[in-house]
């Protein structure tokens, strides 16, 4: 199993992504200290939790597209290049290499979401004193309180990162697997305020949740028949 | 001797139309099996059932007597192939690709790749990438990429289409390399008749998805390949002597001027003289050679008219 999560590594050469994921969190952490530096006197932000939970949008936002090019380059090429006929020529199981492929999305998306989250924090730690992002000190305990829901929260994106799967393989096209990724992203990211309360489908635990499960059935789904699939 | 690849009332339908229809096949261990067919008889089809990537409706495929179920895949290991058009992936160079389709397959000699591309003749191009390639050299690269684990079984789909005809000679006498000193199998398919006449021990004939026939090729040499052709004035009359006089009945009417007989018993000069003593002139006897093309084209259709 690691074998071929290993060998699909090498063959999509991997590695290159990590360039896209240290730009995109510079991006992020640009973009929002830029909001809290550039709103003057009157603060944007209150406090650290407050920064947070925009950082924490856009980073899910983010890294749920950032999956989906994966996922696409992984699965849907795959499909879309015929090479997947090659791969079922290969003396293995093909729940096992489809397995593999889904996996290293959602290992993905689970790790880059949890390290994005980690930088993000380390940058606010160090330069909220410098850059006054916001006005309240940030406590250390703060930041260590977030842990947990941010491993949740990466679990359940993760999760969800794979229903694109579902609208990519049915015409076996990269442009509609990124596009519902977009679409998804956005619609439980997006926020909702009247002033001086705001909502978003994401706040409601069990929108993501079942979001995730469904995206977790759809790479079941995905591989459970893949046996009995004619490849023509 | 030992059969490789064993098929048995072999049926697939797609929608409700049926592309292969109870084809019964046997290819023996270190023969090489020509699959000829017009384009849609269904040879693609079989060759994927044979690799498992489609699902047979009906019928049983044995290979090195194992039969093969939906979930086999072990046997694979044995198998070297090309499907259609050969499918690299295009980011990696050709090394890359054949590296990787070693370790797919868990063998990893040193140097297998390098040898194998120097075969097929693609050693100065291995650091190019796969999208840079023409037709004939990813045909190249295909034929490298199946040989370079050493299977048992080879199974070749048109694997000469795109090639330039220094190319198919290469291939031709890599083939029969491979046959030879290594004992491989080879299941090659092609539409166009010369290319598997001069390199396969058996063929079969495929015509809307059912096997016409399948024949040793000294077999064909044998009976029907060879025959006399008889130039003279009167049809007729000609004929009238072959029947009566000979006993000939297994002849062809061309034209009013010539008659073709596939009798081997009865030689040249007893004809010639028998014609001549009836008083029909001859305008010339000659024995002639009838090639696989004509052979395959009278089958089809022969097949077309009971269709």
């Amino acid at each position: 199993m690691l074998k071929l999560i290993r060998l699909e590594w090498k063959k999509n050469r991997m590695a290159s992504y990590f360039k896209g994921l240290i730009i995109c969190i510079v991006g992020i952490f640009a973009a929002v200290a830029l909001m809290a530096v550039g709103s003057g006197d009157e603060k944007m932000f209150l406090d650290y939790t407050d920064f947070m939970s925009l950082t924490n949008i856009l980073i899910r936002i983010v890294f749920i597209i950032f999956a989906s090019v994966i996922l696409s380059r992984l699965v849907i090429e795959e499909y879309k290049n015929k090479t997947v006929q090659l791969l079922f020529t290969y003396p293995l199981k093909r729940k096992k290499i489809i397995f593999a492929k889904l996996s290293l999305v959602f290992g993905f998306c689970f790790f880059s979401i949890i390290i994005a989250t980690f930088m993000m924090n380390i940058a606010v730690y160090f330069l909220n004193p410098m850059m006054n992002l916001f006005e309240a000190p940030v406590e250390i305990q703060e930041m260590v309180a977030t842990i947990p829901s941010t491993f949740i929260n990466a679990f359940m994106m993760a999760g969800v990162s794979l229903i694109p799967l579902y609208f990519g393989m049915r015409k076996k096209s990269t442009a509609s697997t990124i596009t519902s990724a977009v679409l998804i992203g956005f619609l439980i990211n997006a926020t909702i305020s009247n002033g001086d309360t705001s909502t978003s489908l994401s706040q409601f635990i069990i929108v993501p949740t079942i979001m995730c499960l469904l995206g977790l059935v759809i790479g079941y789904l995905s591989y459970y028949k893949i046996d009995k699939v004619d490849l023509t | 001797m030992e059969t490789v690849i064993q098929i048995h009332q072999l049926s697939k339908s797609f929608k409700g139309v049926e592309t292969v229809s109870k084809v019964n096949m046997n290819v023996k261990k270190g023969e090489i099996y020509g699959f000829l067919g017009p384009n849609g008889a269904g040879k693609t089809t079989i060759m994927k059932m044979i690799l498992n990537l489609v699902k047979p409706t009906s019928g049983e495929i044995k290979i090195l007597n194992q039969p093969i179920s939906t979930t086999s895949y072990q046997y694979l290991s044995k198998i070297g192939s090309i499907i259609e058009y050969p499918e690299f992936y295009e980011r990696l160079t050709a090394k890359e690709n054949l590296e990787l389709h070693c370790e797919y397959i868990g063998v990893y000699e040193k140097g297998a790749v390098e040898e194998a591309l120097d075969i097929v003749g693609l050693k100065d191009v291995e650091n190019k990438k796969i999208h840079e390639f023409s037709l004939g050299m990813k045909q190249r690269l295909g034929i490298a990429r199946a040989i370079i684990t050493k299977p048992e079984i080879l199974i070749l789909d048109e694997p000469i289409n795109g090639l330039d005809s220094i190319g198919i000679k290469d291939i031709r006498e890599l083939l029969i390399i491979l046959k030879e000193e290594h004992g491989i199998t080879i299941l090659i398919s092609s539409h166009i008749v010369s290319e598997v006449e001069s390199i396969a021990d058996t063929i079969g004939i495929l015509h809307h998805g059912e096997l016409l026939k399948e024949v040793r090729m000294e077999d064909i040499r044998k009976e029907n390949m060879e025959y006399l052709e008889i130039k003279i004035d009167d049809v007729k009359k000609t004929i009238n002597v072959l029947e009566n006089k000979l006993g000939i009945q297994k002849y062809e009417i061309v034209n009013q001027h010539c008659i073709r007989i596939f009798e081997h018993n009865i030689s040249q000069s007893q004809i010639n003289k028998e014609l001549i003593l009836n008083n029909i002139a001859v305008n010339g006897i000659e024995k002639q050679q009838q090639h696989l093309e004509e052979y395959f084209l009278n089958l089809i259709n022969g097949g077309n008219q009971f269709a």
